[in-house]
């Protein structure tokens, strides 16, 4: 395929509204996120039918700053992608209802994305040559995952977690310190000043032989009996100590678990995605210990870790390589899992 | 001048292509499955089995609510998208407007009433004159109880239509006794037509819009919302 092909891709699973313009899947020419942490954090998390509305909003005007952005009109585009699920099924059918309306004006491809798979292809957008097979681990608020990718559209779910997410026990420490939302960035930059020493939390299914999933529900009960115990004790509590302590619980379960799938299966690239792939100190013990195994770490810059409309087109562009299109009775899958269509 | 009408506010999706003069084709579903799922296919057959050429297409307009919160978004979004694509103007069209066109032959009142949950009605009230039905009061959640005492007002026949009927009939009866009328089956409820015949009107009169600067009509703030004023309401 000699010809150039530029895709729109579109993503509104969750609360921020993304859309951007990426050529032949690796070149980002535009990413326009519209943030809406300002209309949840009274809240104190997502509310699904604010998110709704706001996304129904602003979807137009972002579509059209990042074609501007990347000096293209919908003419040149060879395929609009955009977030079926998972995600938040009101804001999933603003931008399902968007992309086909655009799909059909323009007779375009419509290619309908899973946004796990989307977080993957982030990697894609880094410059870096990635080589299959691989595998990567994608964390974030929804989802804790081990995958391993034989190729494009070859996925393979080595283990995933048990209970919570690891960006979502994040966000719920980060609550109950009062560190406010979303709590993932707060808690790794006031970890940087604290002693991980000063309180010992649990690291879960460390001794099952070769399992590859998680469990982060022990962690967070452990950091939240600390935290109400101090208090009732009257002692005054580190923030940084805490957060500094609880962080490398989940970063060393994290890496542990990286490093077993790693030598169970043949590969020499390891990605890492997801919202919690911008977590400085994962990003620091992963890269320490693959190197190591001789093994490439790729990771998204941390604008592309969170969830944007540029992995969904990069994601799309291979996709539609691979004739996977979708029809005009798509609807959203917010429950969808991994491989699933 | 074709325009486009989508209504997809209530259990029911229609959509419609048509002029002042005529509507070309019409499908409405009502079979309480997903909107998304059926109303891009809904639209392309328009085109399709009309035989019109979709580049034609000169606005769309689009029942904007008050009604189920994602399906007047499903609507709304396919509407600015197309409008985006086609680089043509919108029209939002009131819920309660659409479905008082189905009675501008009536000499009473015409009073739509759409079933909105937690036991209450998207409602208003029509007379109709000759530009078609005007509002005599203003779109409303109500109770039966305060659309009976909003109703107590008029001396005169009422005829009833939205799928608030099949709730609130029993209710209404008792109340207005005489007075009370209601659309047969098949024309009672929501379709696109409707839509198109009151966006006819309005554009004719004070023009499109930018869909850009279509808003829905949503009545009801998010329930969070709702909850959240109400604690401050308490705490202050
Ligand atoms: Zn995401």
């Amino acid at each position: 395929m000699s010809r150039q092909s530029l895709i729109l891709g579109i993503d509104t699973s969750c609360d921020d509204t993304g859309a951007a313009v990426v050529l032949n899947g690796r070149t980002l020419l535009s990413n326009v996120v519209s943030s809406q942490d300002s209309f949840h954090c009274r809240f104190g998390g997502i509310v699904p039918e604010i998110a709704s509305r706001r996304h129904l909003e602003v979807i137009n005007p972002i579509i059209d700053e990042a074609l501007a952005k990347a000096g293209i009109t919908f003419r040149e585009l060879d395929g609009i992608a955009v977030t079926f699920g998972p995600g938040l099924v009101g804001s999933l059918l603003v931008g399902i209802s968007t992309a086909k309306a655009l799909s059909f004006a323009f007779d375009l491809p419509l290619i309908a994305v899973n946004h796990l798979e989307g977080h993957i292809y982030a990697n894609f957008l880094t410059g870096a040559n990635i080589s299959f097979p691989l595998i990567c681990m994608v964390v974030s608020g929804g989802h804790t995952s081990l995958i391993y990718m034989k190729n494009h559209g070859h996925i393979e779910i080595l283990g995933r977690t048990r209970d919570d997410a690891a960006g979502e026990v994040f966000d719920k420490v980060a609550r109950a310190m009062d560190l406010g939302f979303p709590g993932g960035a707060v808690i790794d930059r006031l970890s940087q000043q604290g002693d991980a020493a000063a309180f010992s939390f649990p690291r879960a299914l460390m001794n099952e032989d070769g399992k590859l999933d998680f469990s982060f529900s022990g962690v967070k009960t452990a950091v939240l009996n600390s935290i109400r115990r101090e208090t009732e004790k009257g002692n005054r509590v580190k923030p940084a100590d805490l957060a500094a302590a609880f962080q490398e619980a989940v970063v060393d379960v994290l890496v542990e678990k990286s490093l077993l799938a790693v030598r169970q299966k043949d590969i020499k690239q390891f990605l890492l995605a997801g919202g919690v792939a911008a977590n400085g100190q994962l990003r620091k013990k992963l890269r320490q210990r693959l190197s190591a195994e001789k093994i490439e770490l790729t990771y998204p810059p941390v604008e592309l870790c969170t969830d944007n409309g540029a992995m969904i087109a990069s994601a799309g562009y291979y996709y539609l390589r691979q004739g996977r299109l979708a029809s005009w009775d798509l609807n959203a899958a917010p429950n969808l899992e991994f491989g699933g269509t | 001048m074709l325009l486009l009408a989508i209504d997809t506010t209530t259990k029911i999706c229609s959509a419609a292509l048509g002029d002042s003069k005529k509507i070309l084709a019409e499908y409405t579903l009502n079979i309480k499955n997903t909107h998304s799922k059926h109303l891009m296919p809904l639209i392309v057959s328009l085109f399709k089995d009309a035989g019109v050429d979709k580049s034609l297409l000169e606005g769309v307009v689009v029942n904007v609510g008050p009604g189920s919160f994602t399906g007047i978004r499903i609507g709304m979004a396919a509407a600015q998208g197309l409008c985006q694509g086609f680089s043509i103007p919108a029209l939002g069209v009131m819920n309660l407007d659409a479905l008082a066109e189905a009675c501008s032959f009536f000499n009473g009142l015409v009073c739509p009433i759409l079933d909105a949950r937690r036991e209450q009605t998207y409602t208003a009230l029509y007379k109709n004159g000759a530009a078609g039905p005007a509002a005599v009061e203003n779109a409303a959640a109500l109770s039966l109880e305060e659309l009976i005492t909003r109703l107590d007002a008029y001396d005169e026949e009422i005829i009833f239509l939205g799928d608030g009927v099949d709730v609130f009939r029993e209710g209404l009866k008792t109340a207005l006794g005489e007075k009370y009328r209601e659309m047969p089956y098949s024309s009672r409820f929501n379709r696109a037509a409707l839509v198109l015949q009151k966006g006819i009107r309005t554009w004719e009169k004070e023009g499109p819009v930018s869909s850009y600067a279509l808003r829905p009509f949503y009545i009801r703030l998010p329930e969070a919302e709702r909850k959240l004023r109400e604690k401050t309401r308490e705490e202050a």
